[in-house]
């Protein structure tokens, strides 16, 4: 395994720090330990391998930047989500890769810490936070997309643990994954959400097969994941069959206005890093203070502070103890929009370079030319847009939908 | 009520500023200011001293935002502003503002140039976006780039012309200065335009906001109650999601708001506020009129009313202007290439 150097411990052992003391310690240790091969605003980037990933990541989390509101008995830094924050807009601030576990972290470990039983919690969690196992989400099907009541994938009894047999598709990063939380239909199809039970399921188990499917972004990141009669202990079942899913989706409310809370802060990286590469050519310097750019620019500034305005309001709020219910869809859609609104204007402005091309021009083109490809994902996956603003007229603005 | 803001909340002035909007129904200007100045609502972020509360700008917000909503025919967020404006410069005229006893708007458009005639200071130019003008007693004018003068609109050069614009409600004017003389103590400092602008745009965001909350409540029984093919409106999903995206638009703008008005906030979030409830509150409007259909197009549903309101705010704030600016300002205070991040490099080169 690739060792990624940091700092002593003792440097980053920040426990009694808060605040701006903890956010500055946080950007230190950022700055000083994120190689510049990580960085796609730099020349130097180059796509990581899996081995520096999960490398980089471990390192992350020994200085107190990942688990960082999970409970110290599991491996978490028992911190309060406003630290949490402050951990997120400084990760932000930096171009650095996505997580290659961020379903462990922030799907399938909230469910755990939720549902799971005390064993379960010892011995999974702080395995994902460690980056010994890597999860991936089980849960949309062909058949099952948007409309998981409709899933059909089944767990069956088998003595006192289950057989599972089924397919799973948009399973992002099945082929690098140890764990799959799995969403199994343990009674009829016509029970809809009742008797859907979850489940932590080995990748290496026998009877699974993925498969995977090349995106538009020219990654094979996406899988299908085939179960055939596959043996799944009762250990790793998580919660009661008929409770997992209502669990479930109670934390999965929190996680959609919580997870990938850097996003505001990344989002206003890539701003900086477009207007800093337009600076060094000429004709991009001048246009990007035209007053058409400029007001452009400005449109794109507005959309990222209203999204920090949605993150900061969620945190206030659950800081409070007040419950989010389907308010995290508003950060997600707004998100969503304004960052493709922002990548095709990206693409817009880097297409008017002066020729030859200049360095850092090539490095911005490189990034936003990724970003634009990825950002038509982010409208379909997490929930579409048009399931998002579903559930705001549903649940926010209860709209009546009878006769 | 406490004089500080120990205990008070911003939200606890909505009620009362609700309260006292449906009182001033049917009332003149004057009886209007008198009965807001009783409920203490001319005198927000005036000084004690000069009969106000002292409170933060927050606290003025959802005051502003409850006489959109309400559609108050008053120049609140003019009065609100001046009160606090001239406590200093003006500290009696600032105390008859916050008491009612003096209506007093600002002219939002243009400037005026001054000359000096002996004792006195003339001046000369043409203004506008100035709201209720025709019936208030003095205007502020802008002075070349940043400061300001108190006119007397009955002084003699002073012409207000016929209402102009879209709004109904808070009618503006124009005004020409033809040779004003005004005394030395009726100019303002000369860098005070910028800090009331910026209070001006929170303070124009939040009256959006109250127009905008109005607009979708009244598509959201609109579509509730009105019955085609058998159902309700909002039995369709083309209008759920367009209700939804207007809850979007209207939640953002609360929370860009509430951020604007929060510790450490400055120019770029109060900027930000002010583009928001621009955006939004023009898309929820018009998105509003569009739902209800053929009413919407009708004198009598107000939905139109919240539209030519918040059209106006967006052009007294200059919005187009604004957007353009800060677009600027963001690039201007960003280094060329990638020099921002070299410490990093230099960091993990000594790796």
């Amino acid at each position: 395994m690739t060792v990624i150097e940091t700092e002593p411990p003792e440097a980053i052992t920040v426990t009694d720090l808060s605040g701006e003391a903890y956010r500055v310690a946080m950007r230190r240790w950022l700055r000083a330990n994120l190689p510049m091969g990580f960085r796609s605003d730099s020349a130097a980037f180059a796509p990581s391998t899996l081995q520096q990933s999960i490398a980089w990541e471990a390192a992350m989390y020994r200085a107190g930047l990942t688990g960082i509101t999970w409970p110290q008995a599991y491996g978490g830094h028992g911190r309060t989500l406003r630290e949490h924050l402050i951990a997120n807009q400084e990760i932000g601030a930096l171009a650095m890769p996505e997580s290659v576990n961020s379903i462990g972290k922030e799907l399938a470990g909230p469910i755990i810490l939720a549902v799971g039983t005390e064993e379960q919690k010892k011995r999974f969690l702080p395995a994902i936070l460690e980056m010994r196992d890597i999860w991936c989400q089980g849960f949309s099907e062909p058949e099952a997309g948007s409309d998981l009541a409709s899933l059909r994938t089944r767990a069956t009894r088998s003595g006192d643990n289950w057989r599972i047999t089924g397919q799973k598709i948009w399973t992002s990063g099945a082929y690098r994954s140890q764990r799959c939380l799995v969403l199994a239909r343990t009674g009829p199809l016509e029970d809809r959400h009742r008797g859907l039970a979850m489940f932590a399921v080995r990748l290496d188990a026998e009877g699974v097969r993925v498969r995977t499917i090349k995106s538009i972004d020219e990654r094979e990141s996406f899988c299908e994941v085939f179960f055939d009669d596959v043996a799944v202990l009762q250990s790793d079942a998580l919660g009661a069959p008929d409770e997992g899913w209502a669990a479930a989706i109670r934390v999965l409310e929190i996680e959609r206005a919580t997870n990938r809370m850097y996003r505001a802060w990344r989002f206003e990286n890539e701003l900086r890093h477009l207007i800093s590469a337009c600076k060094t050519d000429p004709v991009l310097a001048q246009s990007v203070t035209d007053s058409r750019y400029a007001a452009k620019l400005g449109e794109v500034v507005v959309d990222i502070e209203v999204l920090k305005a949605h993150v900061e309001t969620v945190v206030d709020a659950l800081m409070n103890g007040d419950r989010i219910g389907a308010r995290g869809s508003l950060a997600k859609l707004h998100w969503s929009e304004a960052h493709q609104r922002f990548a095709a204007l990206a693409l817009e402005l880097l297409a008017q370079a002066s020729l030859p091309l200049l360095p850092a021009v090539k490095v911005a083109r490189r990034r936003f030319e990724a970003i634009y490809l990825q950002a038509r994902a982010e409208t379909i996956y997490a929930g579409t847009t048009e399931i998002q603003l579903g559930i705001i007229a549903d649940r926010i603005l209860q709209l009546s939908k009878g006769k | 009520m406490a004089l500080t803001s120990e205990g008070l909340q911003p939200a606890d002035f909505a009620v009362t500023a609700a309260r006292a909007v449906a009182a001033c129904s049917g009332l003149g200007l004057r009886e209007q200011a008198r009965q807001l100045a009783d409920d203490g609502l001319l005198g927000i972020i005036a000084r004690e001293d000069a009969g106000g509360l002292d409170l933060p700008l927050a606290f003025a917000a959802p005051v502003v935002a409850a006489a959109t909503a309400g559609l108050l025919r008053f120049p609140l967020l003019e009065m609100t502003l001046l009160g606090h404006l001239l406590q200093q410069s003006l500290p009696r005229m600032a105390e008859s503002i916050v008491r009612g006893d003096v209506l007093g708007t600002i002219a939002w458009q243009g400037s005026v140039v001054t000359e000096r005639e002996g004792s006195s200071v003339v001046l000369n130019g043409a203004v506008a976006r100035a709201p209720c003008a025709a019936e208030v007693d003095y205007v502020l004018v802008r002075i070349g780039a940043g400061g300001a003068a108190l006119v007397p609109t009955k002084a003699e050069g002073v012409v207000v012309e016929e209402g102009a614009g879209l709004d109904l409600t808070v009618p503006e004017h124009g005004i020409r200065l033809e040779r004003v003389a005004v005394s030395d103590e009726s100019i303002l400092r000369d860098d005070l335009w910028t800090g009331l602008g910026s209070d001006a745009n929170v303070l124009r965001a939040a009256a959006i906001l109250g127009s905008a909350e109005a607009c979708l409540s009244l598509a959201q029984e609109h579509a509730s109650t009105r019955r085609q093919f058998g159902r309700a409106l909002s039995y369709n999903q083309a209008i759920r999601h367009a209700l939804a995206r207007q809850k979007l638009g209207l939640e953002g703008m609360r929370h860009a708001i509430t951020r604007s008005l929060g510790e450490p906030a400055g120019a770029l979030e109060r900027d930000a506020a002010f583009l928001a409830a621009v955006t939004y509150g023009t898309s929820i409007s018009e998105g509003a009129l569009q739902i209800h259909g053929g009413m919407g197009f009708t004198w009598d549903v107000p939905v139109h009313r919240h539209l030519r309101r918040i059209r106006s705010l967006q052009a007294q704030g200059d919005a187009g202007g604004l957007i353009a600016a800060l677009g600027r300002r963001y690039v201007a205070e960003i280094a060329s290439d990638v020099a921002e991040i070299a410490p990093v490099a230099e960091a993990a080169a000594a790796q």
